[in-house]
């Protein structure tokens, strides 16, 4: 399924009841709707619809489990952030191993997430390295699992830009912070 | 066929060895490597006829053990299976000695066809 993501002409978002501005990059949202479709599309049969686009201005989160992935390079950093509830995430990653949800065992939950933002941060720095002819390097994924959990250390003034998607009924949003210089 | 697969994900290496599976390589022929030192380690231990090589993980990056592998003139294939699909990255693992490449995410069919081009290359 190709979804895209058109901007307002000024290629500017304000979040409502915000006092600041955010940027949403068109091309940064094309990228990453399209690897999360990907993705999961591919590697556990899942179809996945962009539901929403908010632009954070800071980060909320949006489900008790999030993988957390930095991208760096010469003329960019920033962060990406899957976050899902629980038993969204068991679906997923059981689909991913085919197995049945109640066999999969947490160890393979968190991994698997972990592998998730991996492939989906992998294929939209591709993208994005493919269109400016800039590399960029990802970190190995980090897990924070719990309620309300907080997120510190993203690169400063450089707007979080949230994703949500919908599949099987239920969302999951992407968060992304990045910013090129 | 003598598979090690080298990959910080458990999942991973699950999904890659049930694929392996379905190309008719046997269970008993599947080593798992945890990361790249380890991978490092078991390649210089035994005899593959392929090594599955991701690009990040801790301790060392699978292009380096590719590159430490070819230095040490071990000529068994090895095919790239990783997220890192710039073309750049490509033409690096190649340059280091990787003789495949297979991005992540993958099809069944796309893993099968890969895996198919390298028991030919044996």
């Amino acid at each position: 399924m190709m979804m895209s993501f058109t901007p307002a002409p000024s290629n500017t978002v304000t979040a409502e009841g915000a006092q600041q501005t955010a940027h949403i990059d068109a091309h940064l949202v094309n990228n990453f709707m399209d690897a999360v479709v990907n993705v999961l599309g591919t590697m556990s049969g899942t179809q996945v619809a962009l539901k929403e686009l908010l632009p954070a201005l800071d980060y909320k989160p949006q489900g008790d489990v999030s993988s957390i992935i930095g991208i760096s390079g010469e003329h960019g950093e920033g962060m990406v952030a899957l976050a899902f509830y629980e038993p969204l995430a068991k679906k997923l990653v059981s689909r991913l191993l085919g197995l049945q949800a109640e066999e999969l065992s947490q160890e393979d939950l968190m991994d698997g997430i972990g592998e998730l933002v991996n492939m989906v941060s992998g294929k939209a720095k591709t993208g994005l390295s493919e269109a400016s002819g800039m590399l960029y390097r990802l970190s190995l994924p980090s897990i924070i699992k719990g309620a309300d959990h907080q997120i510190a250390g993203r690169p400063k003034n450089c707007p979080f830009m949230c994703m949500v998607f919908e599949a099987e009924g239920e969302t999951f949003t992407l968060q992304v912070s990045f910013r090129q210089f | 066929m003598k598979v090690l697969i080298v990959d910080d994900s458990a999942v991973m290496r699950k999904v890659i060895i049930r694929e392996l599976l379905k190309c008719g390589v046997e269970t008993a022929d599947i080593t798992e490597a945890v990361d790249g030192l380890d991978g490092l380690d078991a390649a210089n231990k035994a005899d593959y006829d392929l090594i599955l090589m991701d690009w990040n993980m801790p301790g060392m990056l699978g292009i380096d053990v590719v590159i430490k592998l070819r230095e040490s003139g071990m000529k068994t294939p090895i095919m790239m299976v990783t997220t890192e699909g710039e073309k750049t990255n490509v033409v690096k693992a190649v340059q280091a000695g990787a003789n495949n490449y297979l991005v992540k995410p993958f099809t069944p069919e796309d893993f099968a066809t890969k895996i198919a081009q390298m028991a030919v290359h044996n």
